[in-house]
């Protein structure tokens, strides 16, 4: 993280990870969050990211496939939630098949340091010839390569710590004097089973490679991707999208095995001379129906002019997410008229229309609870689920009674308040306004810089239009036009 | 020409959250505005109403006690108490209300109204409901007829035009309402605070309440400003004249003052065929036969007649009779007990047994504290030992009953950092921001310093929500945010309590509170008795307990000789860890200097060092007085008649009252009033027109213009932490009495300070230092021969000390318990028959092997833990069968790690001292010990290092900081100065083991190291656990 201040990751107001800047000043991770602002006041201070951990923790097991297929993730255990970020994210990977084809563990070693460092990360490196043992050392700091003759005297002096056996065993221990492996070691095995429990050295037992070990390995995450050589240049759009439709088939099939849907997938076009082109979709909802996102990728198409002929084209969907099983062609073929008005038609005209148009340009509306008229809606997007939504209960009397009721509200709000000609203290508007209702004073809007002081008034023009005008309380005062009532 | 108006339905931020203006503010602007009267109609609490009642007199307008109460099935009303009993009535509704739910919370339905509330009318408050459609009824129809039947000819429909939407149709709606229901429209305003400039606050408060940022908050929001006191101008264009003058047909009808309010004591304290004076004159007189056994001094006689008389004359007899009964209901317990406060110190009090305080000792008169002139209750404070006092509390609600007694309120209000918080989370900052600047004016408190503590904290003062924020904060500082119980005021009424104040919940279960503070009580001058805890009175009672077990005969406060020159001289010498009041680093620096060498000295120590005559510039001019450096002067013989015991230097609170009487001509009325004012001005200002007569008046008589100035200050410095004469002659008597014990029975006494833990200044680790230099014996904490509490063993030559097994951290009385009982049946023999016959779980075992507690079963703190763990505690067929096992060898823990699992445990430890194990590096980094520091001339550049025992920051001493280091040889007195600590704020406050390079500081025997730079040394320490006690 690169920010200008010193700055930490906090969580559950204590210090979890903090850069070096902080480290000089005193902070260590387990510190409390109001302490390390002491002493550092201009900390910059963020929340931990649990997902953002594991991603990039995943991210790395691809990373490693590429030194073995066998790779074992260990994440931070929930009982420690403060413990050191480097001391609980760990890889576990099986070299051994790997050893001849990289000759040697040096190299692997050696790759893994240069690369990792290169991504930007912090790792302690270990290998042993016990996945557990490997761990252990790794999580010690002792960046070293074991070989198995030196297996039990490498671990004897290994904090007891980094057994997974709890803080109340971990203390226990202490107390009776034992801190490392060879401490524990060298106590009565019956008497430290009957005290602490047949586990502490079943692990000892596994590290040091008495006992099995057997361990989940990573399996990549599903992505689609399939490409297409085209047979020969392709200058038309049309011609694209016949090419592009076996493609779509394909993911649909891929996702049905999958029970999966994507709610993003995107189109690639290659050229022969300039880099290719990606022509991306998105969805309101997941789906994997085969005809919608081919009359998707017809509508972008359609409006997509195409920069060099197009050689080879590739569908790329990632980040599948569960769908449940979907009567794709019931409703699917209502065609372009979308005649049941069922909300899947609905979301598909929303679709076609931002297709069309940009997404910037369709966008629902919803009611903010705000007192001043302009904020008073907010643009959504568009939602697909219920086009309109009932309160749950109506509300209590005391509630109703003490919520105060806003007032009437013109159909149609001008972006910008128009000022207003005044003559003789009358707002004119194509002529003299009479005020029929008002003043209605709102004043709110401080907090955000726009603060507003106006009273509003319903006013009739002269040719029996009904109007919202509006005083302004605050110096240099005026009248503006807001609305107009339908 | 204006209308006339009464505003009859208006919230003061005692309707905490919603209202945004101080009642007074609201009473300031009501009357310049002209209003005819004014009704606080705080939402079911009368708990502003006192302060506008104050206002109001001054301001004179006419003040109407109401409330606001949103019915759970029904709607919103304003009631308004017309008479005495109208106010009874409506307090008890209140009362009803507020304990039907939990605490901050209230509950009333329509049936709670069923009678109608007699002798108070009524508002239906409307809010923006609207027929639905123009022929269907209004939706309040059914709510105004059922008001009009409970309220019949007493009730009205408020008309609140607020600028709504659309006021007119608002307005003819409520008239086809009032048509229709019968009931008359009246104007009101829904007044939440007493100027529009209010409104940002307003929102802000409404925001805290939701616990959501003002932006998310939406239509909870008012929509405008309208919510204020408003101008009759323009009054006027909202409303037709009509409705403005209804209100004031309904302000005529409330023809009820608080001062109607009259105190009623409580009768059963006299039995049948007595009266209240002829019973307490029944009581002294045997208290003088027992407090003076060999016959009455004939002074004390006359001072009795004298008292009484006055008592008599002022009928407060009850009064005294109710302390005299709660003060004899401890002592029947064994619970010791010490009255104070302005009638404690009196010769009745003396032989009632109220205080110890022997009036021949002292020269101070009654009259001066309880006066003719001033028509107010006498003040009694009765502290008690901490231990015991809920017992006296629940004995005071067993005798008068939970609708007779209740605590005084505390009114909570919002400080520098909470303002911080909740503004600062009500503009949307991040929470880690919002704590961030919380925390750090966690310590440093204060409006001036707020935009310096922005900006260290990262936020530019500049900036628009910065700005905004620290506006708001300034506002909100001083608001009231709840009610809280008062530590110990009671309220004791003749009949029900709850018709004279409402009473509420308390967050603590068996607790009611009113909801009135002290200063309210005291405004209407009602009686209350403070019942407080004290630690040292548990302190000095185990003591004397142990005394008396030691010496086979009991032996109590009155059998400690008086005035024994070897108390005063180990005083002189500072010698007073662990002694009451006169233990603090400020104290301790003083002892030396004034060398106080009889009783009253030792009430002027306990006055002396406190905020108000440090400020006033007090001290200086009376330690050189007493030590003959300047010669004692009197501008006038009236001045030498108040300020000769003090040598010309006014250090007691009457005092300064009795200079404002003699100098400047104030009537004693007046001075009390002076003393409130003193006692409120940093909080609400309003001196100004005291100094303006002060000075004038001394002008008149003669005095210079110095001297009238010199006053004026003293008596800012005394307004806020004066200390009068009446509380320093009490606590001198258990400064005495624990100086006798520290002295003389320094074994018990220290036992004692261990058993009534957590008090005073020193953490057990200190206490038992300072025992261990006075060669008191201190034996460790062992199953084998401890009890839960510290005691005595005989010991040569001394008794010694036997450390309780209530040191031990995390272990349960009730185990150490059944420790002590098992082992009188038959000695332990293992740690398994320890395990076994006192039914220890594995947790109790663990802590006692993290004491040490265990050694003399099982060897060192290893082999302990490995038996403990070894123990079989679940239910067993062959449990009673010993174990064969063996035992492995373990090494010994090393002495540092003896020392870390001492600290741990015990938070003291018997062994080296940790600096001592240090001493080698120390001494190579040219560390001086304390000793060698104790030992060096003024002036001499030193460096020290110690474990920080403590840090004070005393509010008198303009940002130093006091800070107290310890070593194997004693203490090292440090002053931080200012400018070095904001430098070095990070060693300052984050260091445990501290290195300080500086001068040292020598006048007489007060050595200190004025420290220059800072070191932190901790990391020496490893994981020694040194605690320290932060900023008393």
């Amino acid at each position: 993280m690169l920010t200008p201040e010193p700055c930490a990751i906090a969580c559950d107001g204590r210090i979890l990870a903090c850069d070096a800047r902080t480290a000089a000043r005193g902070v260590a991770p387990g510190l409390a969050l109001t302490a390390a602002c002491a002493l550092v006041p201009h900390l910059a201070v963020r929340p931990r990211d649990p997902a953002g951990e594991t991603e990039a923790l995943l991210g790395l097991a691809a990373w490693a496939t590429q030194f073995t297929p066998s790779v074992a993730l260990e994440f931070p255990d929930a009982r420690f939630p403060h413990a050191q970020l480097s001391s609980t994210h760990t890889l576990v990977l099986e070299i051994e098949a790997s050893l001849k084809l990289f000759g040697g563990t040096a190299p692997i070693l050696a790759t893994a340091r240069r690369e990792l460092a290169a991504m930007g990360f912090t790792a302690r490196i270990a290998s042993a010839p016990t996945a557990k043992s490997a761990v252990w050392l790794a999580r010690a700091g002792r960046e070293v390569a074991l070989d198995p003759a030196r297996l039990a005297t490498g671990l004897a002096d290994l904090p007891l710590r980094l057994l997974d056996c709890g803080a109340d065993t971990c203390a226990a221990l202490a107390a009776i004097g034992a801190s490392t492996i060879g401490d524990l070691l060298r106590l009565p095995r019956d008497g430290v089973a009957r005290r602490f429990g047949r586990h502490l050295l079943d692990e000892i037992d596994r590290a040091l490679g008495r006992l099995p070990d057997p361990r989940t390995f990573f399996t990549p995450p599903p992505r689609f991707h399939a490409r297409l050589d085209l047979a020969a240049e392709v200058t038309q759009a049309e011609m694209l999208l016949f090419a592009a439709r076996r493609l779509v088939v394909q993911l649909a099939g891929f996702l049905a095995a999958r029970s999966g849907g994507v709610q993003r997938l995107a189109l690639q076009l290659f050229h022969r001379e300039t880099h290719a082109t990606e022509v991306a979709i998105g969805l309101v909802a997941p789906s994997r129906d085969a005809e919608h996102f081919t009359r998707l990728l017809r509508e972008r198409l359609d409006t997509l002019g195409l920069r060099a002929p197009v050689r080879a084209i590739a569908l790329v969907a990632e980040n599948i997410v569960p769908l449940a099983g979907e009567p794709l062609a019931l409703f699917g073929d209502g065609g372009e008229t979308g005649g049941n008005g069922g909300t899947g038609d609905w979301a598909k005209l929303v679709e076609r229309l931002r297709a069309r148009l940009g997404a910037a340009a369709v966008h629902g509306v919803a009611t903010a609870a705000e007192h001043r008229p302009e904020r008073a809606t907010r643009q959504v997007e568009p939602v697909a689920a219920e086009r309109r939504r009932l309160p749950p209960r109506l509300p209590s009397r005391a509630a109703a009674l003490r919520s105060a009721g806003t007032g009437v509200r013109p159909f149609w709000l001008l972006a910008q308040p128009r000022p207003l000609e005044e003559i003789g203290a009358v707002p004119h508007h194509g002529g003299p306004l009479v005020l029929l209702a008002g003043p209605e004073r709102i004043e709110s809007g401080w907090w955000d810089g726009g603060d507003v002081a106006r009273d509003y008034f319903i006013a009739e023009t002269r040719d029996h239009a009904v109007v919202w005008v509006f005083r302004e309380r605050r110096a240099p005062g005026g009248w503006f036009l807001h609305g107009l009532f339908a | 020409m204006l209308p006339e108006y009464a505003e009859l339905h208006c919230l003061t931020n005692f309707t905490f959250l919603r209202g945004a203006s101080h009642p007074e503010e609201l009473v300031g602007r009501a009357a310049a505005l002209g209003y005819a009267a004014l009704a606080v109609t705080d939402e079911c609490s009368l708990a502003g109403v006192v302060r506008a009642h104050i206002a109001a007199k001054d301001a004179g307008l006419k003040l109407i006690a109401g409330s606001e109460l949103l019915l759970e099935d029904g709607p919103k009303l304003v009631l308004l108490a017309q008479s005495r009993a109208g106010y009874g009535n409506l307090a008890e509704l209140v009362t009803r209300g507020r304990r039907n739910a939990e605490k901050g919370r209230y509950r009333l339905m329509r049936a709670d109204l069923d009678g109608g509330l007699a002798d108070c009318l009524a508002l239906l408050v409307p809010g923006a409901e609207a027929p639905a459609s123009p022929a269907a009824p209004h939706p309040l129809l059914a709510d105004a007829h059922w008001l009009a039947e409970r309220f019949s000819g007493r009730a009205w429909i408020a008309a609140e035009l607020l600028c709504g939407p659309d006021d007119r149709a608002a307005l003819a709606r409520l008239r086809a309402l009032a048509r229709e229901s019968g009931l008359p429209l009246v104007a009101a305003g829904d007044v939440h605070m007493h100027v529009r400039l209010r409104r940002r606050l307003q929102d802000v408060l409404t925001a805290i309440r939701l616990g959501r940022p003002v932006r998310a908050c939406g239509h909870a929001l008012h929509p405008n400003a309208e919510r204020s006191l408003r101008m009759r101008v323009r009054l006027a264009q909202t409303y037709p004249a009509e409705l403005l003058a209804e209100t004031l047909r309904v302000a005529e009808r409330c023809g009820f003052s608080l001062d109607a309010l009259r105190y009623e004591y409580p009768e059963e304290l006299v039995p049948p065929g007595e009266t209240p004076a002829s019973h307490l004159r029944k009581l002294t007189e045997a208290g003088l036969t027992w407090r003076f056994p060999g016959g009455v001094p004939e002074r004390v006689r006359a001072l009795i007649e004298h008292e009484l008389a006055l008592l008599a004359e002022l009928r407060y007899e009850p009064y005294f009779l109710t302390v005299h009964d709660i003060v004899r209901f401890a002592r029947d317990r064994g619970i010791l007990c010490q009255g104070r406060g302005s009638a404690a110190n009196s010769a009745v009090c003396y032989c009632l047994g109220i205080t110890e305080v022997d009036p021949a000792r002292m020269s101070m008169l009654f009259e001066r504290f309880v006066s003719r002139e001033r028509d107010e209750p006498p003040d009694i404070d009765v502290d008690f030992e901490h231990q015991r006092r809920e017992e006296v509390i629940q004995h005071i609600y067993a005798k008068y009953g939970r609708d007779r007694a209740a605590l005084t309120a505390t009114v909570i209000t919002y400080r520098a950092k909470s303002a911080v918080r909740d503004v600062g989370r009500a503009l949307g900052l991040e929470l880690p921001q919002v704590d961030r600047l919380a925390s750090s004016l966690a310590w440093w408190d204060g409006r001036k310093a707020l935009p310096d503590r922005l900006r260290e904290a990262g936020f530019d003062p500049a900036s628009p929500v910065i700005a905004q924020l620290v506006a708001l904060v300034g506002m909100l500082i001083g608001f009231p945010r709840h009610l809280s119980q008062h530590t110990g005021g009671f309220v004791i009424a003749r009949d029900r309590l709850s018709r004279l104040v409402p009473i509420e919940n308390a967050a603590m279960p068996d607790r009611s509170v009113i909801q009135w503070d002290k200063d309210d009580l005291d405004a209407l001058g009602l009686l209350k008795v403070d019942v407080l805890a004290l630690g040292m009175l548990s302190a000095i009672r185990h003591a004397l307990a142990m005394v008396s077990a030691c010496r086979g005969a009991p032996f109590t406060i009155a059998d400690v000789p008086p005035e024994d020159p070897g108390v005063y001289e180990m005083v002189s010498r500072a010698d007073t860890v662990g002694v009451f009041q006169i233990e603090s680093r400020a104290q301790m620096s003083m002892l030396p200097r004034l060398r106080p060498a009889c009783f009253f000295d030792l009430v002027i120590e306990v006055a002396i060092v406190r905020p108000g005559p440090i400020q006033g510039g007090m001290v200086h001019p009376y330690l050189r007085r007493r030590q003959g450096l300047e010669p004692v002067t009197y501008p006038s013989e009236a001045v030498r008649s108040v300020l000769s015991r003090t040598l010309g230097v006014p250090i007691f609170q009457e005092q300064v009252m009795a200079l404002a009487v003699v100098a400047a001509g104030f009537t004693p009325g007046e001075a009390d009033r002076l003393r409130r004012a003193m006692a409120a001005w940093r909080r609400k200002g309003g001196l100004e027109p005291f100094e303006q007569r002060l000075k004038e008046g001394m002008r008149a008589r003669g005095y210079g213009e110095d001297f009238a100035d010199q006053i004026y200050r003293q008596i800012l410095g005394f307004g806020e932490y004066g200390f009068p004469e009446s509380h320093s002659a009490s606590f001198a008597l258990l400064v005495y009495v624990s100086a006798w014990l520290k002295r003389y029975e320094p074994a018990a006494f220290c036992a004692a300070l261990l058993n009534s833990q957590p008090m005073g200044f020193y953490a057990p680790a200190q206490l038992v230092q300072d025992a261990r230099r006075h060669h008191v014996e201190v034996r460790p904490v062992d199953v084998t021969a401890s009890a839960w509490d510290c005691s005595l063993e005989p010991g040569a030559p001394a008794p010694a000390l036997r450390l309780g097994m209530r040191m031990v951290k995390g272990l349960p009385q009730a185990a150490a318990e059944r420790i002590v009982g098992a082992r009188e049946a038959q000695p332990f023999a293992s740690v398994d028959d320890l395990a076994r016959r006192a039914a220890l779980d594995r947790r109790a075992l663990k802590c006692l092997a993290a004491a040490d507690a265990l050694a003399a079963l099982a060897g060192h703190r290893r082999m302990a833990y490995w038996h403990v763990a070894g123990v079989e505690t679940a239910p067993h067929l062959l449990r009673d069968a010993p174990f064969l096992e063996a035992a492995p060898a373990l090494a010994a823990p090393s002495e540092g790690e003896r020392l870390v699992a001492d600290y741990g445990s015990l938070g003291l430890t018997l062994g080296r001292h940790p600096l001592a194990l240090l001493r080698p590096r120390l001494a190579r980094m040219r560390l001086a010990t304390a000793a060698e520091i104790q030992a060096m001339p003024h002036g001499r550049i030193a460096r020290a290092a110690g474990i920080v025992t403590g840090r004070q920051r005393p509010d008198t001493a303009s940002g130093v900081v006091f800070v107290t280091l310890e070593d194997e040889t004693g203490c090292v007195n440090v002053i931080v100065w200012r400018s070095l600590s904001s430098r070095q704020r990070r060693e300052l406050l984050g260091a445990r083991l501290l290195g300080v390079y500086g001068t040292v500081e020598r006048e007489g025997e007060v050595v200190h190291l004025v420290a220059r730079r800072l070191a932190d040394h901790s990391d020496l320490l490893g994981r020694l656990a040194a605690r320290s006690r932060d900023f008393h």
